[in-house]
């Protein structure tokens, strides 16, 4: 049997594992060893435990549960709503001055939390309630929270970004700064997208129910004070290079949570359980799926999959934007059932040779990968965010939900266009900051 | 025909000299008619780095390209293979591959169930971002990133700060401030462009403090199993790649001299009186550690030291 | 048999704290690193191996809380699809799966632990700690994983829970449990 036809194996009872509903780090574990045992004998097992303690075994794996658990802590206290609301008392006087608000609070928030799920419930608590009073209809109004959120994983600090650091042994710092030209244009074209529909629909984009004073505008300042000063401080000691993302994210993790306790006053053991529990539950979800996935991607250099498929699709010799374009749908399809965690290490051992050596920027592909990863957030059948929102407002269906996300695809495969078009988008930043890459 | 699996952490294809040693052996055996086949996976593309040697006497592997101080936390005497001040030069390198010392590091390779197909010993050197290092007070008090725990060791007992870290984050951390110094191979201070972050380079001449080996090992079990003419043809590809080694390591120290020297770094020079201080100040800490953590260990660095 | 469930449930709550409580010692540690090396410009030995090996810890000891809270991700779409049976069915495919990799890998990281503690292996490091320590929480984690999955199943097949958590009349709205949306 060819490696070729050996891989598409592998495919069919890994999509047939996942389809019956065997979570993703079990599945991708069970196909490593099925087939390592069917192909190699069970001598080939000894080492797995060596392995999977090795995948796991790394300090730079450490930033993930940092930055879930910083996300964590600001989602759980007040801050999100005061964000949004110092934004909104600022800008209700700007025509679609709410949207604004509301999606500028996701990718301020984006810039705290690893996240998307804890982004969009942050933020998406206030403003869809807020939006909607104001007479928005509830597909913009959850629409816009669900694309809004998925900014979390492509406005540094990203926990998609640091998984492809890893698979790619690519620089943190200069993926996360490859992040943030795209994360910028998205909030544009969603801003763009919101008030063109508001107007299509002959929604008043003006005219919120009362005014703020000056003053008002002022005292709602302090409060998104700490926050902006953390935000500026990880970045500061991200950028400034005083030290690396792990440490970076560990300070930021204490701080958060220090200013959860101190200034939102969350010292009741019960509320600090709550935090510590979600992150515990979502880092040891995505830490597993990273020692599986990687037992997989073991299983299929093993086999010698890997580099069989790398060199028949270098052998095609098709026209690398064909390429891209393919890999995108790939993506794009991976993405509608498969978390960004599983999509991203199982894909990038074999999609990393044949894009390097189609010529591509390896992080600029990170940008692109991570839109991608986006879409997946807010279309079925795993849309995190889809769901995150219909747990805030229970009394909007999904459809309708799902109906208000689709333009906002739009928006990102428009933004995945563009990037392809001026990649400088996203490898200006990294360049001026690390130099060009080496 | 048969397939060996070959391993190691280096960048393939691009002319790392350990990559080229695979190689080696691969393109030999293909031309050998022994049907035994040797596959390459390059960059840790099958195994970690440091998970080579549980591989290799597991049975996962066949070969690899092994930095055998890896294995240091399996057998502690490993270490004695990345010692500060221990090997001179590559001459002094050669010499000591047929002593009694590396007798005894092999007795302990083989009894785990490996063998050395090729020997191979890199040097490495030193970099300053402010002045040069060449003498133990040159470190005091400075941020320096060493290659090695017994290297560690003796640059904190020289009043060195510490921090670990892998070569790859070496230049950003030189970029930042947040390191002084460093000491690596000579092939990662030219790969990763350290040139551009530092005043001074003290390479490694007749006089280097920093070696590591690194041979082709192979697993003693897949040797067994080949035919004798295959065993035959392997042990000849591996002296090919050993000869080939020889040369090529010095080649790296002399290209990172020139390149560092194309980018205006100051070239330094340690003297055999600054050595000894080095080794002194070894002495006191990490070959002092060794002694007292490791059976037999004060005998090993005896050996070691007695070879000229 | 319930009280089986009900006693490993409560053993994979208790990890499941520890498991919380490892990843702020993690982070706490983390924190003092950069205290020491940045701001008292010390040596660090002993921070970022402690630090990575809290993190591994909590992975495999959290693990067991996780499944039990639905919190290791799987696509859902067969399943509430299905007709009860169908998806009764379903449950049992994923728990075989599920089960034969936990297990196994369960049985081979004990032999691996007790390879660690026989030959004394440490890390090569100055710290160098004994690695049957910190290869410790690997086995424990997964055999107390593999535990969980038994109740789970049990619980299912004697109908104490619905397969996947779906109740029937559920099947065609897609829910989401409390516990995902991080902060409520
Ligand atoms: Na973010
Ligand atoms: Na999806």
């Amino acid at each position: 049997m060819s490696e070729l036809t050996l891989g598409l194996i592998v495919l069919v009872v890994t999509i047939g594992l996942l389809m019956v509903g065997v979570p993703v780090a079990f599945a991708l574990g069970g196909v490593a060893v099925g087939f390592l045992v069917v192909f190699e004998g069970f001598g080939m097992l000894d080492f797995v435990a060596e392995s999977l303690f090795g995948y796991l075994n790394s300090f730079g794996l450490l930033a993930i549960p940092m930055f879930i658990l910083m996300g964590a802590a600001v989602a759980s206290s007040r801050a999100g709503g005061d964000l949004y609301e110092a934004l909104d008392r600022w800008l209700y006087r700007v025509p679609g001055g709410l949207v604004i608000s509301n999606l500028g609070a996701c990718a301020i928030f984006s810039a705290l939390s690893g996240s998307s799920p804890a982004t969009c419930a942050a933020i998406g608590k206030m403003g869809i309630p807020e939006m909607r009073k104001r007479g928005y209809p509830a597909s913009l109004a959850t629409g816009s929270i669900a694309a809004g959120g998925t900014l979390g994983i492509l406005i540094p600090p990203s926990v998609t970004m640091i998984l492809y650091g890893i698979a790619t042994e690519s620089s943190i710092g200069r993926l996360f700064l490859a992040g943030l030209g795209p994360g910028l244009m998205l909030v544009l074209l969603f801003i763009a997208w919101s008030l063109f529909d508001a107007w299509r629909q002959g929604y008043k984009l003006t005219g919120a129910d009362r005014v703020f004073t000056w003053k008002e505008k002022f005292t709602a300042l302090p409060k998104v004070l700490p926050f902006l000063a953390i935000v500026i401080a990880v970045l500061f000691v991200l950028y400034g290079g005083v030290a690396t993302p792990s440490e970076a994210a560990g300070v930021g993790a204490l701080l958060c949570l220090l200013m959860a306790i101190i200034i939102y006053r969350m010292w009741k053991g019960v509320e600090l359980w709550e935090v510590l529990r979600a992150t515990m539950r979502e880092s040891v979800m995505i830490l597993l799926i990273i020692g599986t996935a990687e037992l997989f991607a073991y299983m299929l250099s093993l086999l010698f999959i890997t580099q069989s498929l790398a060199a028949w699709i270098a052998d095609l010799e098709v026209n690398r934007w064909v390429l891209m374009a393919c890999i995108n749908v790939f993506l794009l399809i991976a993405g509608f059932f498969i978390p960004p965690a599983g999509v991203i290490l199982m894909a990038m051992p074999v999609l990393l040779p044949i894009i390097v050596s189609a010529g591509f920027d390896s992080i600029w592909f990170a940008a692109v990968l991570t839109i991608n990863m986006e879409i997946g957030l807010i279309t079925p059948p795993v849309g995190l965010n889809l769901y995150v929102i219909n747990g805030i407002a229970p009394d909007v269906n999904l459809g309708t939900i799902l109906r208000g996300s689709i333009p906002y695809v739009g928006c990102m495969v428009l933004g995945i266009v563009l990037l392809c078009f001026f990649p400088e988008i996203a490898t200006f930043l990294p360049d001026l900051v690390f130099g060009e890459q080496i | 025909a048969e397939t060996l699996r070959a391993s190691h952490q280096w960048p393939g294809g691009t002319g790392d000299m350990r990559d080229e040693m695979v190689q080696i052996i691969a393109k030999e055996m293909e031309k050998s008619d022994t049907g035994v086949t040797v596959r390459v996976y390059p960059g840790e593309s099958l195994v970690k780095a440091k998970e080579q040697w549980g591989a290799l006497t597991g049975g996962q592997i066949d070969i690899s390209a092994f930095p055998l101080a890896y294995a240091a936390g399996r057998h502690p005497e490993f270490n004695a293979t990345l010692m500060p001040a221990l090997v001179k030069s590559h001459e002094h390198a050669k010499r000591l591959n047929d002593s009694e010392f590396m007798q005894d590091i092999k007795d302990i390779m083989n009894e785990a169930g490996v063998m050395v197909l090729a020997d191979t010993w890199l040097a490495g050197g030193f970099v300053g971002k402010e002045g040069c290092i060449v003498e133990p007070a040159d470190v005091k008090g400075k941020s320096t990133r060493a290659a090695g725990s017994s290297f560690e060791e003796m640059l904190a007992e020289a009043g060195a700060s510490i921090a670990s870290m892998p070569s790859s984050e070496i230049y950003t951390a030189m970029q930042t401030g947040v390191l002084d110094a460093a000491n690596t191979s000579s092939e990662s201070f030219v790969s990763y462009r350290i040139y551009e972050q530092v005043e001074c380079l003290t390479p490694p001449g007749d006089t280097a403090l920093w070696f590591m080996y690194e041979p082709i090992v192979m697993s003693k079990e897949s040797f067994e199993s080949l035919s004798p003419e295959a065993q035959e043809a392997i042990k000849a590809a591996g002296d090919k790649a050993e000869e080939y080694a020889a040369q090529a390591a010095k080649d790296a120290d002399e290209n990172m001299v020139k390149v560092f020297k194309e980018n205006d770094v100051e070239i330094a020079t340690m003297t055999p009186e600054q050595f000894q201080a080095w080794r002194d100040i070894a002495a006191k800490s990490s070959y002092k550690n060794f002694a007292e953590s490791v059976p037999n260990g004060q005998e090993l660095i005896d050996k070691a030291l007695s070879v000229d | 048999m319930s009280a089986f469930i009900k006693g490993v449930s409560a053993v994979s709550r208790v990890t499941g704290m520890a498991a919380a409580a490892m990843i702020l010692v993690a982070t706490l540690v983390v924190c003092h690193m950069v205290f020491v090396r940045y701001v008292l410009n010390q040596s660090t030995i002993w921070q970022t191996e402690l630090a990575a090996y809290l993190l591994i810890a909590a992975v495999f000891v959290g693990s067991p809380y996780v499944l039990m809270t639905r919190g290791h991700v799987y696509v859902d779409l067969l399943p509430l699809w299905s007709k009860p049976r169908t998806r009764m069915v379903l449950a049992v495919v994923s728990f075989v799966v599920s089960f034969l990799f936990c297990v196994l890998i369960a049985w081979k990281s004990w032999i691996f632990w007790h390879e660690a503690w026989v030959k004394d292996w440490t890390t090569d490091t100055v710290w160098g700690p004994r690695l049957w320590a910190v290869y410790l929480s690997m086995p424990v984690g997964l055999t107390l994983l593999s535990l969980q999955l038994i109740a789970e199943m049990l619980a299912v097949l004697t109908g104490r829970e619905p397969p996947f958590g779906i109740e029937d009349h559920e099947s065609l709205k897609i829910g989401l449990a409390e516990e995902d949306v991080v902060g409520k």
